[in-house]
């Protein structure tokens, strides 16, 4: 038996929004420590790994390991069907073929609910290491979101170059060229201040696309950290939080562009 | 008594023989077989202890017999000097001609099987023509009845083309005309190497008329101009249309010019009576022999007589009016023992680069010989560089130097003097190769390899525009006196397939798959020792012995040969030339016995269009009742019978105000043409003729016993229908010799009526009212046939009212048009206009076939599973009827595509590459491939004329479909993502749903594509991506597939009480791959032909080869699973 009763139920929706655009279904981890998902997208060039601790959960039972494979665009259809604050109950039994979603209205007085059929699906768990990176940049997410959707308009990809005085993108391409550089500002203690812990500067290029997919979650948090070492794919990581709940994280993994190489 | 206890002692010092000689192995068969037979044998069994005889070996070895068999055959004559130095075979030589021939009392037969022209400086003395040189002098090769090849000079026919003249024009003018035109011929020339003195050998008034409207009975005066050379032709007429000419009383006025676009073998050809490939008859007396031993200029003066130009044992001179051309019929339609060569070559390439005739070596030649009538080769020799280990039944002579290799295979194919030369792709790349190479290599004597002494053959590039074919880059190589009949050619004309590689043609015509060797492991073969060029050489033998083969199955050399004696077009411009020249050729010989001439037409494209063939709207739906097709046979033809339509009967609407209506008629296109009662037309005459002696070919097909004649004739009655039916194209062809769309649009406009007639009557007579259990409804027609549903119950009775319905209808029809009953389809699937599938009926008992039109089943756009799970349920659904069983098997197909368990081949699409990438408007799939291919290996990346096989990989989310494919082969070796998605909607849905919704209704579409099946989905993990190499694979699971906290156990704690059962649920998955591994080893080891070899072959068209890689993989992976229960 799996249920997990998630308070804000539009977390999930804004969880959706952020992968749905990279997978187009994926098997959900459960476990005690909580519901995790990991997958690679279709064309294997970058990987999405989010957790949802089990302690974010208004109430979490997870007699068994189970892996629930789900279509995303289902998913969405019925996520559809709720409202932002409605209470959210996900349930399962052990080894079903459905996994149902219960949305109680705030007030207790509309309960709806939605059975899915679940995917058998047969894929790798792929996971990345933890490392230590050469320079971790924190930023406000909708500052990231603006700044790839500006200079996706340049080019394929946008390099990512990091320095003690700050982090620069930017991006060449037929009409010309975009630079933007956000300087450190440590001064201040506001919620739109960029902090680069810096070991050494580093400049990598990415795909444009992909970036853009990742800012789709930027609604999801306020602030969002790039990791980066040469040589190893960048992570993007923004926490699943709201105001009082910490529910945990989505990260997004890309491999850099590798100089004279088109794809 | 085996082939070389007989080698002459070749080597006769001076170094230029072969290095090794005593390679040749008499296998198992011959007990005599002398030293080096035995010591070869010895050898064979020292490397490979084992008595298994290859299979490819045994096929060799048959030969022993057919070999001993020709030892009987005459000794050699005459060897030619540039052989001396060389080895020679008499097995090799023609027969010898017998003592007794003699031009005085022998009258010398031959089949004639390629014409051309030269240029003799000077006449020879009693021969008809021009007295004073140049002159052209037409040479034919062929071969006797005894196997002698010959080369017949035929002297005295001069080139000539016919001019319209003023009104006033007589003959009187003529001479005063030959003396102007003269002049302005020798002025216009640039050069005069030959040294013509006169151009214009006579002008003469004749009387003919133009084939080209009707005008009238009588014939008019046209002015005959023959010249010198044929090449004069075109400035004469060019001089004469532009009135540059002057005369006397007539001023400057401008000509124009009749048939003066035909070149000049095809105007001997029909002026005398020859066709293609005919037999030819010198009657004794008539003509004179070369002398053979004469060698030089003053030989022939010391000694008399004349020496000879060609290799061909009978060389002789002959006047045109003496030599009697025989028509292909009665006795005359016998076909000569030629000799068909099979050749191919390998090159040892470097890596990743095609190999260049001027950097990389020709390794080895194999050749078959062949005599036509016969199916096994009664020569099988390779040339190798370098030694290589004997192989049964076939004859291995190898050289240290590669210039010897060369030359040694040049006398080779001078000494077996083939008529014919085929081979896979032999035209554009064997042939061009050695030419090139040999250039390359000095080997100057290797160039002569066709039959006069003094051309050396070269390759040039042509391009073929034809509305056929589509552009073709093509080399043109001139071998003269030897037909090049290249098979893949021919191949490309006559069949649509999916790959024209020579391993996917043998499996689609032989059924067997044959193995390829990539042309990267053909280096290090070579480079190995003995054994592995051993290796290499059967793999060279079988691909030259698989053209032979094909020909023989396919029937091309007797079909083309039967094309050009109907048509009468030398052999090889059926290869070489598109299709009108058929049409004008017989077209000019019916035009001749009626005195009519065709103007020279000016091609211009037009855009006119005309309307094309008439489509009944079909009633869509599935038919659980026998459907009656009627036919109408042979429908362009015979109407353009029926109605006289042709040139000669053509009016221009003007014409047809003073005429007696009764004389002509008016077609409903609004063309005018008068009545086969005032003048009858030569096409429909031509027709009668073609359909006349179809049916005199199938009558004698039936009562034919002999095999081979039967094919002869079935191959003839098969021409005569094309060539009837490509008449009425040769007049809509816009850009055509002589195009004229009054006959074709009338043509269509006729069928188009007819056949709206047609359904008329059938609809008004059977009817309830008339007595008829059911009213007829025609749910369908098309071009030459409807098909009627005359609510009959069985299939008999549909016949009955079918014939009855026939015979009718076309009682309503000018003869010769006839409606006859065809077939009955039941149950019928009428999808759409020209899409329907059904079983067809002949006979009331059981169904011939099934027969599908228009669906993905035969269409080459898409990959082979839409094809074969159409086909499966297709038959599941007709011949079954079982539609509910053809559901499950379409769903149990989508499952299979989802959860990656299909074989990669049949998702293989192929493309032609047929423009570059500049010339493509829209970016495509193939062309993108192609690109990224060049960029990993230019060599064997797919060239322009291809077809470019590939698969639909997953991509991330928008990505357009022509980023999307790879090639199989990198799929299957990294392990990337097939696009099931895309294989699924793009494929496999319209398709499916085409054929299930007539019935299953509405609902197909939601139940096929998004049921249960569609919910397990199996996602492979690339080993290419850009993030593969800093991923870690997670244990999983294998009962349930959640995530493992401790890595090593196989299985989770919930599972655990199920380890037995998953466990041996997996062994057995272990075993049975394990199982297909083994079969699908041992069946590519079969197809080598070796069973202690490893297995090298490469072959992208094989099913079995994606089958092995992917079971390899499958099978590592399995494996690996089934270790992690080890801990």
């Amino acid at each position: 038996m799996f249920e997990a009763r998630l308070a804000e139920g539009g977390i999930l929706k804004k969880v959706l929004d952020a992968i749905k655009e990279l997978l187009n279904e994926a098997s959900f981890d459960c476990s005690e420590a909580g519901l995790q998902l990991q997958a690679m997208d279709n064309s294997h060039v970058s990987l999405v790994s989010l957790n949802l601790r089990a302690e974010g959960f208004e109430n979490y039972r997870c007699d068994r390991n189970m892996s629930m494979g789900m279509n995303l665009a289902s998913l969405v259809k019925i996520m559809k069907c709720s409202a932002n604050d409605d209470v959210l109950t996900i349930k399962a039994q052990d080894n079903a073929d459905v996994v149902t979603f219960v949305f109680e209205s705030k007030n207790g007085d509309r309960v709806s609910d939605f059975d899915m059929k679940l995917m058998n699906l047969d894929q790798e768990h792929l996971g990345i290491p933890e490392t230590d990176y050469a320079c971790v940049i924190k930023m406000p997410s909708n500052e990231f979101a603006k700044i790839v959707r500006d200079l996706s308009q340049f080019g394929e990809s946008i390099a990512i170059a990091c320095s003690k005085q700050g982090v620069k993108f930017s991006s060449t391409g037929d009409i010309g060229t975009g630079n933007i550089k956000l300087a450190q500002n440590s001064s201040a203690d506001s919620d739109d201040k960029v902090v680069v812990d810096l070991q050494e500067p580093v400049t990598l290029t990415f795909a444009s696309r992909y970036l853009n997919s990742f800012a789709k979650a930027a609604g999801l948090s306020e602030k969002v950290t790039l990791s980066m070492s040469p040589d190893v794919p960048l992570v993007v990581e923004f926490k699943v939080a709201t105001s009082d709940n910490d529910y945990g994280y989505i990260r997004y993994y890309l491999a850099p562009k590798i100089e004279d190489e088109d794809s | 008594m085996s082939q070389w206890n007989k080698r002459k002692p070749g080597v006769s010092g001076g170094g230029g023989g072969p290095s090794k000689q005593g390679n040749n192995n008499s296998g198992g068969s011959s007990n005599n077989g002398g030293n080096v037979a035995k010591k070869a044998r010895s050898n064979y069994n020292n490397t490979e202890d084992d008595d298994m005889m290859d299979t490819e070996e045994m096929e060799m070895a048959f030969l022993e017999d057919s070999e001993m068999m020709d030892d009987d055959m005459p000794g050699h004559i005459g060897q030619e000097d540039e052989t001396a130095k060389s080895i020679t075979y008499e097995q090799w030589d023609r027969p010898s001609v017998g003592k007794d021939f003699s031009p005085k009392t022998t009258n010398l037969t031959f089949q004639q099987l390629d014409v051309d022209h030269y240029i003799h400086s000077k006449p020879i003395p009693g021969m008809p023509g021009a007295k004073i040189g140049p002159v052209p002098v037409l040479r034919m090769y062929g071969v006797t009845d005894d196997g002698h090849s010959v080369c017949c000079h035929v002297h005295g026919f001069s080139p000539y083309f016919y001019v319209a003249v003023p009104q006033n024009f007589n003959a009187s003018h003529c001479g005063p005309l030959k003396a102007s035109l003269n002049q302005v011929i020798l002025k216009d020339m640039r050069s005069n190497k030959q040294e013509v003195t006169e151009p214009v050998l006579m002008i003469e008034i004749v009387q003919k008329m133009n084939i080209y409207g009707y005008q009238g009975e009588s014939k008019v005066p046209f002015a005959k101009i023959t010249l010198a050379m044929p090449k004069l032709i075109a400035p004469a007429k060019r001089l004469l249309e532009k009135a540059e000419v002057y005369v006397p009383g007539l001023g400057n006025c401008p000509y124009a010019a009749f048939e003066s676009n035909l070149d000049f073998e095809s105007r001997f050809m029909v002026d005398r009576d020859v066709v293609g490939c005919n037999w030819i008859e010198l009657p004794a007396g008539k003509y004179t022999v070369r002398n053979a031993n004469l060698t030089s200029k003053s030989d022939e003066i010391t000694r008399g007589g004349v020496s000879t130009m060609s290799r061909c044992q009978i060389e002789a001179d002959i006047a045109y009016d003496k030599m009697i051309s025989h028509a292909p019929e009665g006795e005359w339609s016998k076909v000569a023992p030629f000799r068909i060569l099979s050749f191919d070559i390998e090159c040892a390439g470097r890596k990743g680069v095609f190999p260049e005739p001027d950097k990389d070596p020709v390794i080895q030649i194999a050749n078959m010989v062949v005599r036509q009538g016969e199916s096994e080769p009664f020569i099988k020799t390779i040339f190798t560089l370098k030694t290589c280990a004997a192989i049964i039944g076939s004859h291995v002579i190898s050289y240290d130097n590669e210039t010897e290799l060369l030359q040694a295979w040049g006398d080779f194919v001078r000494k077996v003097d083939p008529d014919l030369i085929t081979g896979y792709n032999i035209n554009n790349f064997d042939l061009w190769y050695l030419l090139n190479r040999a250039t390359h290599l000095k080997a100057t004597n290797f160039h002569f390899l066709g039959r006069i002494r003094n051309i050396p053959s070269v390759a040039r590039d042509v391009v073929l525009q034809s509305k056929q074919m589509g552009r073709r880059e093509n080399k043109s190589i001139n071998i003269e006196g030897r037909v090049i009949f290249d098979l893949l050619l021919v191949l490309v004309r006559d069949y649509k397939l999916r790959s024209y590689t020579l391993n996917s043609v043998s499996f689609h015509f032989l059924g067997e798959q044959k193995e390829d060797v990539h042309h990267s492991i053909i280096t290090d073969l070579q480079n190995g020792n003995e054994q592995t060029r051993r290796r290499l050489a059967v793999y060279c033998l079988k691909d030259a012995l698989l053209p032979l083969r094909l020909l023989d199955k396919l029937m091309c050399v007797i079909n083309y040969m039967e094309m050009a004696r109907v048509t009468g077009v030398p052999l090889h411009y059926l290869l070489t030339r598109g299709q009108q020249i058929k049409v004008v050729s017989q077209l000019l010989r019916k035009a001749k016995e009626h005195d009519y001439i065709m103007p020279t037409y000016q091609g211009t494209v037009s855009d006119e269009q005309f309307e094309g063939a008439t489509v009944i709207e079909p009633l869509r739906g599935y038919y659980d009742v026998p459907i009656a097709t009627l036919d109408f046979t042979s429908l362009y033809p015979s109407i353009m019978m029926a109605h006289n339509l042709c040139y000669t009967s053509l009016l221009r609407p003007s014409q047809t105000g003073s005429m007696d209506p009764d004389k002509f008629i008016r077609t409903p296109s609004n063309n005018f043409f008068v009545k086969a009662s005032v003048r009858k037309g030569i096409l429909p005459v031509i027709l009668e003729d073609l359909l006349a002696a179809r049916k005199k070919a199938k009558t004698d097909l039936k009562n034919e016993k002999d095999p081979f004649k039967r094919k002869v004739l079935d191959g003839r009655q098969l021409a005569l229908k094309i060539s009837a039916n490509s008449v009425y194209g040769f007049t809509g062809a816009q850009v055509g010799k002589l195009p004229c769309l009054e006959i074709s649009q009338s043509v269509t406009s006729f069928g188009r009526m007819m056949i709206e007639q047609t359904k008329n009557e059938v609809e008004k007579k059977y009817v309830v009212e008339n007595g008829y259990a059911h009213d007829a409804k025609v749910i369908y027609g098309d071009t030459d046939s409807v098909m009627v549903r005359f609510g009959a119950k069985t299939v008999a009775e549909a016949m009955v009212l079918g014939k009855e319905a026939a015979e009718f209808v076309s009682t309503k029809f000018v003869s010769p048009i006839k409606l006859e009953f065809e077939k009955v389809y039941f149950p019928y699937l009428l999808i759409n206009k020209k899409r329907y599938a059904g079983l067809y009926f002949t006979k009331p008992e059981i169904h011939d076939k099934m027969d599908c039109k228009g669906l993905e089943t035969v269409r080459r756009d898409n990959c082979p599973l839409v094809a074969n799970v159409l086909n499966t349920c297709l038959e599941k659904i007709l011949v079954e009827r079982d539609p509910t069983g053809a559901v499950a098997y379409a769903k149990s197909v989508i499952s299979d595509l989802l959860r990656n368990k299909l074989d990669i081949s049949q998702l293989v699409i192929t493309k032609e590459l047929t423009k570059t990438e500049k010339e493509y408007a829209a970016k495509q799939a193939h062309v993108e491939l192609a690109n990224k291919m060049k960029k990993r290996d230019a060599g064997t990346a797919p060239k322009l004329g291809d077809r470019v096989p590939y698969v639909i990989i997953a991509a991330a989310k928008n990505t357009p479909a022509y980023q999307k494919a790879e090639d199989p082969i990198y799929v299957l070796e990294n392990n990337i993502p097939i696009d099931a998605i895309y294989y699924l909607e793009n494929q496999l849905s319209k398709p499916l749903t085409r054929i299930f919704e007539p019935i299953l209704g509405e609902k197909t579409e939601s139940d096929l594509l998004r049921g249960d099946h569609t919910r397990t989905k199996v996602l492979v993990t690339s080993k290419v991506g850009a993030l593969a190499m800093f991923t870690k694979k997670k244990a999983t699971c294998i009962g349930c597939r959640s995530v493992l906290k401790d890595e090593k156990s196989a299985l989770c704690g919930y599972c655990m009480p199920k380890e037995s059962h998953i466990y041996m649920k997996e062994l057995s998955t272990l075993s049975s791959l394990e199982t297909k591994f083994n079969r699908l080893w041992a069946q590519c080891q079969r197809c080598q032909g070796s069973l202690h070899e490893d297995i090298l072959c490469t072959s992208r068209d094989c099913p079995i080869f994606y089958m092995r890689k992917k079971v390899i993989i499958d099978l590592e992976e399995q494996d690996k699973l089934v270790r992690r229960f080890d801990f």
